[in-house]
């Protein structure tokens, strides 16, 4: 297996004081990894610098082989929606793929129309993404990320605003390409059962400090759920009992 | 390059998809064929006395001024604001800083796309001009120079709109942007017209850079130093505003 990503000591620290702390770990190719944390405990943050969206206080990441600053190698083979979707109010579903097609040499409009099959947003092609709903603007970010075949794809909580089935197509999409296609993903989420469902790995995070990273299979053996191994982390850090 | 040429492509195609580029575009040509009929008014009042080759006569120079000092920095306000502090604002910077693309590149190519913009519509309004001043009678006096001059002024503009992308990193909010980049521009227009000593060391006093090499054209050699000083503006605003854009997070 090969390193698809690594962070070294990477730490991004804002001005408030919040962020990530000292992160450390690795992803190999294929594996599906888990950010668990609640909302502020920096997963964003990692999935932000990972992708060039802020630079590292300290430590260093590397894409591919390539530090993250290095852009162009670094995010070639990368596909990511980092909270809500960047989206043009005034541009059609067919006209963000379109732009977003012209950094990659093979895209074209088969390439297109395939990622809005997949993501069940083809009848809307000619709508502009203004009028969309959440969840089909949640749909949408996932479409373009999907767009280049990436084989890093990081997604930060990807199912947030959608129904159900919805929530249980875009598992199975992740599910079916790592295992059919070898894609690597880092998915971020504050809900335990969402990562149990789709990760070989999971990483739990707390107030921007890396609580442990084990393979599902290690975390469920003393526990009988990720979300009782998530508390039993956090009780450990606090050092007394949370009810 | 590719990367380039693919984030320019779309930038220019963002601006193309926003219609009040079109719609201030159409103003601006009303505005000079309005221009170009007050040879209707002077043969009117003159009762057809006036030679209207006179009147009409290098209109599009006479239009220059407008066209340079209003309406293209408008324009270039305007667009600077979309590409940049607006979507820094709404987060739809994202779109391509998540794209294999470096930063220099998706800063120098919005700023292009700003030039691209102003340089089209020049053009656009250069070509409304002349035909009004060829169809009222105006002949074909001056459009070669006029097409010289609107070329010569791309370059200040090019500046011009480098000083733009510079305070669209500084600002935040859309609106006040926009409006610091106005208060800066009348403000520096006002110095250099109040404070003739002071005009010819900022960049703004040279837009109608034309002036300098078609008519009573100066020396090339005392033009050298100005040359310098505009090209100085323009590094140090291309610099200053890729070094802010850079240090920027989404």
């Amino acid at each position: 297996m090969d390193t698809v990503l690594t962070l070294d000591h990477f730490s991004k620290i804002y001005p408030n004081g919040r962020g990530a702390r000292n992160i450390t770990f690795s992803v190999e190719r294929g594996e599906v990894v888990g950010l668990l944390g609640p909302n502020g405990s920096g997963k964003t943050t990692i999935m932000k610098s990972i992708t060039g969206l802020a630079q590292p206080t300290e430590g260093k990441i590397t894409v591919f082989g390539a530090p993250a600053a290095d852009r162009e190698r670094a995010l070639a083979k990368v596909g990511a929606l980092i909270e809500q979707p960047a989206l043009y109010e005034n541009l059609t579903a067919q006209d963000h793929l379109a732009m977003a097609a012209r950094y990659y040499r093979d895209v074209d409009r088969a390439r297109m129309d395939q990622v809005l099959e997949i993501v069940g947003l083809a009848p809307y092609k000619k709508e502009r993404c203004g009028k969309f709903s959440l969840g089909m603007k949640q749909r949408m970010g996932l479409a373009l990320a999907l767009l280049s075949r990436p084989e890093l794809m990081v997604l930060d909580e990807p199912t947030n605003g959608l129904d159900i089935e919805a929530t249980v197509e875009i598992r199975e999409i992740i599910i079916r390409l790592a295992r059919e296609k070898g894609v690597t993903f880092l998915v971020a989420s504050h809900l335990a059962s969402e990562i149990e469902k789709m990760c070989h790995k999971v990483l739990v995070l707390h107030e921007g400090e890396m609580l442990s990273f084990d393979t599902k299979e290690e975390a469920l053996r003393l526990h009988p759920s990720l979300e009782d191994y998530f508390l039993a982390k956090v009780r450990d850090k606090k050092g007394s009992v949370i009810l | 390059m590719e990367q380039f040429l693919a984030n320019l492509s779309n930038e220019l195609f963002k601006l193309r998809k926003r219609k009040k580029y079109l719609v201030f575009l159409i103003l601006g040509c009303v505005v000079c064929v309005v221009s170009a009929l007050r040879v209707l008014l002077v043969n009117f009042l003159t009762d057809g006395g006036v030679d209207p080759e006179a009147v009409l006569g290098n209109l599009m120079s006479s239009n220059l001024t407008f066209v340079l000092l209003i309406f293209l920095p408008l324009m270039a306000v305007m667009a600077a604001s979309d590409l940049f502090v607006s979507e820094q604002a709404d987060h739809t910077i994202r779109f391509a800083l998540m794209r294999p693309v470096g930063k220099g590149k998706l800063f120098f190519s919005k700023a292009l796309a700003v030039f691209v913009l102003c340089a089209v519509d020049l053009g656009v309004m250069y070509l409304v001009t002349t035909l009004a001043q060829v169809v009222l009678g105006g002949g074909t006096a001056g459009i070669l120079t006029s097409l010289g001059a609107c070329l010569l002024d791309l370059i200040p503009l090019a500046v011009l709109i480098l000083f733009f992308c510079l305070l669209n990193q500084v600002g935040r909010g859309s609106g006040l942007t926009v409006l610091l980049c106005l208060v800066c521009y009348i403000g520096l227009l006002v110095l250099g017209t109040y404070l003739p000593a002071v005009g010819g060391l900022v960049f703004t006093g040279y837009l109608r850079w034309h002036n300098l090499w078609i008519g009573i054209t100066l020396p090339f050699f005392s033009l050298l130093p100005r040359m310098g000083l505009l090209a100085g503006y323009g590094l140090v605003f291309a610099c200053g505003g890729y070094w802010l854009f850079d240090r920027k997070e989404a």
